[in-house]
């Protein structure tokens, strides 16, 4: 079918099942809060490649933070409950606890709990000490700038989703990178989800197998239009490029909320800026639970 | 919030333990039983009923009219619900609290909130003397929950404590803090002399303390983030009867050096 001009595909994105927990990083001043949360999920896009997928949620007033400072909630998501605790403890241990001025607390609530300030508190060497108030439970690390403030603990729930997605096609590459941002705009007002590639987008998608041995993914030819012609390819000759919006959510409500919006976007402003197409990855409906139709979340 | 009210009909002739008197227990007995239950402290046997008039419904919340500080142990082993009790209170008030809420509208005699574990105890007026403490045999004083004293608190607040908090609005006696392990202590109106003697571990917190120990070591003067964390929980705990935000900025004196040291004492005055 057609909206606004531009073809969707009658197909829907295969989203998988994930632990995802988060964390609230505060600061003197939103920049140094925002520094620490940044770096903290760089190199957090592909659980594959990276462990984790990592990502801001969204930017928080000092009324709503613990600590009464600005601060940034960081949302990661894993394989399961251990291999998110694994990564949030190296990457707050190295990200967080370094930076400036910051604190890191709790950043998700749910009943199942994992380790946030019981690996880090170790740095304290002996020196560190722990503060309960009420039912929540903090550690004091004292370093070179003060003191660095951890919550003990993070709530994760395995009722995540990662992988939600939306293939966005264009034969107008800077419009299509254009629109593909403001749809990445609008998704992050959306709460509890993250886009965790660089910008929120994707330009190498992937299939699943590779021609190499031990490269378990590689480029996904159906969509690389320089390869019309060679491969069977998903690509018009009307496409000159294709970007992929990659959404992983608290929620698979969350999720499709995030997916509804970023088509709206894509609708709404992608006709007069070369976007022709929009589809989803999926394999087939066989590996991922969650399947989200594109007809079902158009505005 | 239905509830049991137990109004003083008659002045009792001793001191009274009232420590059956929390919702959970009086909801599980029936009315009868509940009159006949002895709460004196001889051999007279003086009964709920005998000086006591209850109204109400058993439920989530019991409330104490006309309370005397002939009155002990109220509130001892509450788990949930609220109590609320109009007048002064005796010994051991809160005494091994688990959860919900004890609000006081008078004062309160020694050990009040000994051995509390979780919940609240609210005291409008004053304290005695050993707040949060520990009686003969247990290991430790407080270890969760929080009191908040609108008035004075006596002497040894928060013995060996090990978690929760202690807020008094307004002075603390001499000795608070006395074998800390951890939790807070935090007077807005100073404390007595030597607070913190041998504590290990734990926070106290004043805008001055009349005489300080030579075990404490000036750490100069501090933004700590885990104040202003402290300040919003009271905020939240305790809504309007929180006290103002503590300053950005407070001295630290870290002690008592006569044990690992790990504790401090924290001066709010500029």
């Amino acid at each position: 079918m057609k909206v606004n001009g531009i073809e969707i595909d009658d197909t829907f994105a295969e989203a998988f099942g994930m632990a995802g927990t988060g964390v609230v990083i505060t600061a003197d001043t939103m920049k140094w809060a925002r520094i620490a949360a940044t770096t903290m999920a760089g190199f957090g896009t592909s659980v594959i490649g990276a462990g984790a997928e990592v990502g801001i949620d969204r930017e928080l007033s000092p009324a709503e933070t613990p600590d009464g400072r600005p601060g940034v909630r960081v949302l990661l998501f894993g394989f399961s409950p251990d291999a998110a605790a694994a990564q949030l403890k190296t990457r707050v241990g190295q990200c967080v606890l370094t930076s400036p001025g910051s604190a890191c607390y709790a950043g998700v609530e749910s009943e199942k709990r994992i380790g946030l300030g019981q690996g880090p508190r170790f740095f304290g060497d002996g020196f560190q000490t722990a503060k309960r108030l009420g039912n929540r439970r903090f550690w004091r690390v004292p370093v070179m700038d003060g003191e660095f403030v951890i919550e003990e603990t993070t709530g994760v729930v395995t009722e995540a989703v990662g992988g939600g997605n939306l293939l966005i096609l264009g034969n107008d590459r800077a419009g299509l990178l254009e629109t593909t941002e403001a749809a990445v705009e609008a998704i992050g007002t959306v709460p509890d989800v993250i886009t965790p590639f660089p910008g929120g987008i994707v330009r190498s998608g992937s299939k699943v197998g590779s021609k190499y041995k031990g490269a378990i993914a590689s480029t996904n030819d159906a969509f690389c239009p320089t390869l019309r012609g060679r491969v069977k390819s998903e690509v018009g000759p009307d496409t000159i490029a294709v970007l992929e919006i990659v959404i992983d959510g608290l929620t698979s409500d969350s999720v499709a909320q995030a997916m509804k919006v970023g088509l709206k976007t894509v609708l709404d402003q992608g006709a007069a800026k070369g976007v022709t197409r929009v589809t989803a990855g999926n394999y087939g409906g066989k590996l991922g639970q969650y399947h989200y139709k594109l007809r079902e979340l158009l505005p | 919030m239905s509830g049991l009210t137990f109004r003083l009909t008659s002045a009792p002739s001793e001191r009274l333990d009232l420590s059956h008197l929390t919702p959970h227990k009086v909801a599980s007995m029936p009315l009868a039983e509940l009159l006949k239950l002895n709460v004196g402290s001889t051999k007279n046997g003086l009964k709920i009923g005998d000086i006591f008039a209850v109204s109400g419904q058993p439920g989530d919340s019991v409330r104490i009219e006309g309370s005397t500080s002939r009155f002990d142990f109220i509130g001892t082993d509450l788990k949930h619900g609220s109590m609320i009790v109009e007048g002064d209170v005796g010994v051991g008030a809160g005494r091994s609290m688990r959860g919900g809420r004890l609000e006081i509208r008078g004062d309160a005699g020694t050990l009040l909130g000994s051995g509390l574990s979780g919940g609240e105890i609210l005291l409008k007026g004053s304290a005695g003397s050993q707040v949060g403490g520990l009686t003969p045999g247990d290991r430790f004083g407080m270890t969760g929950g929080l009191i908040a004293i609108e008035g004075d608190a006596g002497d040894r607040v928060g013995e060996r404590i090990r978690r929760g908090t202690i807020y008094i609005r307004g002075k603390c006696g001499d000795y608070a803090g006395a074998r800390m392990v951890g939790g807070t202590i935090w007077t807005e109106l100073g404390f007595g002399a030597e607070p913190g003697m041998l504590m290990r571990r734990g926070t106290l917190i004043a805008p001055s303390v009349a005489r300080m120990l030579p075990t404490f070591a000036d750490a100069g003067r501090h933004d700590l983030v885990i104040l202003r964390i402290l300040s919003r929980y009271m905020a939240s705990a305790l809504g309007a009867l929180a006290p103002r935000a503590l300053p950005g900025t407070v001295r630290k004196y870290a002690g008592d050096l006569a044990t690992i040291g790990k504790g401090e004492i924290l001066l709010t005055a500029p």
